[in-house]
């Protein structure tokens, strides 16, 4: 009987193209606007790591002064203070651990043609390769010696390797990097996380992924300056040296554990970590010590602003408008039917026949304001997408969505059938006959 | 007027009018809301930067290559400044720190006391070695520019100790002084045992890096010095009006011919840097009117198709009627008098909607308070609505010849 009414359903779409169309119309447009903003919220708020995002942490302790310090307030800022990242580091806590700031450095590529330009990069630890699962092309991370030496090696990006050494393999290739000499170790495949989720301070925008990677330790030895914001609560002597020594936040850290358990240990060891400080005198503000992990620290900092909620909500209701819309297209064109609904129930059919033939109708109807509505849905995130790289990244519908959308339309058009049909069905055989 | 029988008919069967005028509450709700978002971001991004001519206003960013003393940074610094200056078209060149609109910048905290209880506010500091009131076009409101003997050099590697005067800007000095002149006081870069300097210019407005909303947008405090030491170094320049593009091309160069070295140089003209920080809003406010016309456009659909449903529905009624006397201007004003009910109805309905949306976005999206105009328009604006929909099916219901009705189906 499916068939058949199906059938049916499309043959009654052709009978009043106009209303059809205008139903299927309001419909599509409805799902279109609530899709796509939909998969720009999914996106940006999507678990980027996920098999590891409940064992990646961020640690937090405000470090700020108590001048004009109100107690309770948040820090000024989410970042670490060099001192921290490298006790810290020393530390040894954790699977793994990893500092990292954004540094931006002339590049001199060895290839006389190609003159000299700025290129973007993160100076992390060895660790943060394995930490975030970053793909290798060639060679591998620097070892931990090179950590420790401050060695003048470089990773690069793919996309950075093949603009200076074309496809060939640069492992052992030099560079010239500050007016350095670098050997490349390693080259990471194609690495383009939708968030920078790995350093959200200053520049969480995904870009072309990381054009290279220095050692922490080989970027301070070069006394590098940081890409980034830097927040300083008191006045600190100039000299790169006063500044690692100083309070002020401008590099990021994370800690990789065994287990999601192992949270409650890190967390009493930051806190003794703290405590210790204090009797140094530091950390006067007393504030608790906070630790974020993958999502939680995605939340913390607003990776999905507020215009993408709005755009979301806002969305949702014009779906809800559009709905009740198409409740009362529905209702006009079922209403004219009612006589056909009088003959067929005078035939034998039950109400429950009737309902059921109505709502694949409506089923019908949902199904082409799907179809449409996805059309128009890559319309959309197309137009959002030449807002900007980041957008362009975002607005891009993946499987789960495009099922999303299907389930989507077809439940709504079916929502806004109910009503409908159920009036359609009350239809009393016997007035409907006399009345002819 | 017949209300009564209007009314009572519409109380009979519900489901049509109470999804019409659903439809109007909903639709006047997300407009009205829509709206003022799409008045608001069109308003932040209106706000002048203080900039005397912004379209005619660009700057280089230069880093040379080789692995100078900060001293011979200062000489380029110098050098590069009267290159620039000598390029024909250029009205004004200054080497600065920071531009406005860039998004990258940095800031320091302000108080007018040192006592450390004192709450500070945070402040872009633009630091210029040339005359900034001059090369951005500002416009002083109280004392005067820097004289050339206030103007120091500054190795920030080394030193870091602020000049000992300052201009800051209007809204800065009104935030540090209300209600007083700010000229001749003493400000300070934070509390305890910060530095201070001494006001001798307020200046209208300067934004800051970021543009911030609100008072913290226009927080900006221009201080005379040449910083060196650091690599890189940003040249603001402005250009004769209506020429900047060719300008552009002559400054570089000029510049790139000085040096045999290599240099990277990044060309921005604050129009772009403009474009860039307010994409998102013009953005948003963008789909927001799109979202705003389909409503509308759906809204009308509904009520033209509902109210055709009823006349459809009735026109054996409107038959007997009309043989019964009524004029046609009688039809026509039943089925209006009707809808005028229906989208009243939705009215106050979609105001109360949209009071209850607006106080959501308050609380959870840090939005502003709806206005009260956009609540009144709106009802005015849907009531508009309901009446032109109606008209064409009412029209059609009038135009109905009693004899045609009357027949049987």
């Amino acid at each position: 009987m499916f068939g058949y009414y199906f059938k049916l359903g499309v043959h009654s779409l052709r009978r009043n193209p106009a209303l059809t169309a205008l139903m299927v119309l309001t419909l599509a447009i409805g799902v279109a606007a609530s899709v796509s903003t939909l998969t720009i919220l999914h996106m940006m708020s999507g678990d980027p790591i996920p098999a590891k995002s409940e064992r990646l942490f961020v640690p937090q302790f405000d470090n700020g002064g108590l001048d004009g310090y109100t107690p309770g307030a948040e820090p000024e800022d989410m970042q670490m203070s060099y001192q921290d990242a490298a006790n810290l580091l020393r530390g040894g806590q954790g699977d793994r651990r990893t500092a990292m700031f954004g540094v931006q450095l002339p590049i001199e590529p060895p290839r006389k043609d190609m003159s000299a330009f700025k290129s973007n990069g993160i100076a992390p630890t060895r660790d943060f390769f394995a930490m975030f699962d970053v793909p290798f092309l060639h060679g591998q991370p620097w070892s931990e010696q090179d950590d420790e030496r401050g060695a003048d090696v470089v990773v690069l990006g793919r996309a950075m390797s093949e603009k200076l050494f074309g496809d060939a393999n640069p492992v052992g290739q030099r560079l010239t990097l500050m007016s350095n000499p670098y050997t490349v170790v390693g080259v990471t495949d194609t690495w383009k996380p939708l968030t920078r989720y790995y350093k959200l301070v200053g520049g969480g925008h995904p870009g072309q992924g990381e054009e290279f990677f220095i050692p922490f330790s080989s970027a301070i030895r070069h006394e590098t300056g940081h890409s980034g914001s830097m927040s300083c609560s008191s006045n600190r002597e100039s000299g790169y040296a006063n500044l690692l020594a100083s309070e002020c936040t401008w590099i990021q850290f994370w800690f990789e554990t065994r287990s999601s358990a192992d949270r409650a240990e890190l967390q009493s060891y930051i806190d003794n970590y703290a405590n210790d400080q204090r009797k140094l005198g530091r950390m006067k503000r007393n504030a608790p010590n906070a630790l974020y992990n993958v999502m939680e620290w995605m939340e913390k900092l607003k990776v999905v602003g507020n215009d993408s909620k709005l755009s979301a909500w806002l969305a949702f209701a014009f779906l809800i408008l559009c709905l009740v819309n198409t409740i009362g297209l529905l209702l006009a064109k079922f209403s004219v039917r009612a006589t056909e609904v009088g003959i067929r129930r005078a035939l034998g059919a039950s109400r429950g026949d009737i309902f059921r033939q109505f709502l694949i109708e409506t089923g019908v109807v949902g199904l082409a304001g799907g179809l449409l509505g996805l059309a128009l849905s890559f319309g959309a995130l197309a137009l959002i997408g030449m807002q900007s790289a980041r957008m362009a990244a975002v607005a891009r519908m993946d499987l789960q969505m495009l099922a999303l959308t299907f389930v989507m339309s077809i439940a709504a058009a079916v929502i806004a059938g109910l009503l409908p049909t159920w009036r359609a069905c009350k239809v009393t055989p016997a007035i409907q006959l006399k009345s002819q | 007027m017949e209300i009564r029988p209007i009314l009572s008919a519409l109380l009979r069967n519900k489901t049509g009018p109470i999804l019409v005028a659903l439809q109007v509450a909903l639709s006047l709700a997300l407009l009205v809301n829509a709206l003022h978002i799409v008045n608001e971001r069109r308003t932040v991004a209106a706000r002048p930067s203080g900039l005397l001519d912004e379209a005619a206003t660009f700057y280089f960013q230069v880093r040379s290559l080789n692995n100078d003393t900060p001293e011979q940074m200062l000489a380029t610094i110098k050098r590069h400044t009267e290159i620039l200056r000598g390029v024909p078209g250029i009205l004004s060149v200054a080497h600065v720190s920071q531009m406005p609109l860039s998004n990258s910048g940095s800031t320091s905290s302000m108080s007018a006391t040192r006592d450390p209880q004192q709450e500070t506010t945070s402040a872009a500091m633009y630091v210029s070695g040339d005359s900034l009131v001059q090369t951005f076009g500002l416009q002083l409101v109280e004392g005067r520019d820097f004289l050339p003997g206030e103007l120091v050099d500054i190795n920030e590697q080394q030193e870091r100790t602020p000049p000992r005067t300052v201009i800051i800007t209007k809204a800065l000095a009104d935030r540090l002084w209300p209600g007083a002149s700010a000229i001749g006081k003493t400000m300070y870069f934070g509390t305890g045992d910060a530095p201070g300097a001494l006001v001798i210019g307020v200046v209208e407005r300067l934004q800051t890096a970021h543009a911030q909303i609100g008072d913290l947008g226009e927080y900006s405090v221009i201080m005379p010095a040449r910083l060196y030491g650091a690599a890189g170094a940003i040249y603001a320049m402005r250009a004769e009006p209506g020429q900047r593009d060719r300008i552009i091309k002559d400054a570089e160069q000029a510049l790139r011919k000085s040096s045999m070295i290599p240099m990277i140089l990044e060309t921005a003209t604050v129009a772009q840097d403009r474009e860039k920080r307010y994409r998102a809003d013009m953005a948003l406010s963008w789909m927001l009117v799109t979202v705003s016309v389909l409503l509308l456009l759906i809204t009308c659909s509904g009520i033209v198709g509902m109210a055709s449903l009823w006349v459809t529905q009735r026109r054996k009624q409107i038959g007997v009627r009309r043989a019964l006397g009524a004029r046609k201007i009688d039809i026509l004003r039943y089925f209006i008098v009707e809808n005028v009910l229906i989208t009243s109805g939705g009215v106050v309905g979609g105001v109360l909607l949209g009071v209850g949306l607006n106080g959501l976005l308050v609380s959870k999206l840090e939005m502003t308070r709806l206005p009260l105009p956009y609540l009144i328009g709106g009802a005015l604006l849907f009531w508009a609505i309901g009446i032109l929909a109606a008209y064409g099916p009412a029209w059609r219901a009038a135009s109905t010849s009693p004899a045609l009705a009357t027949r049987s189906t």
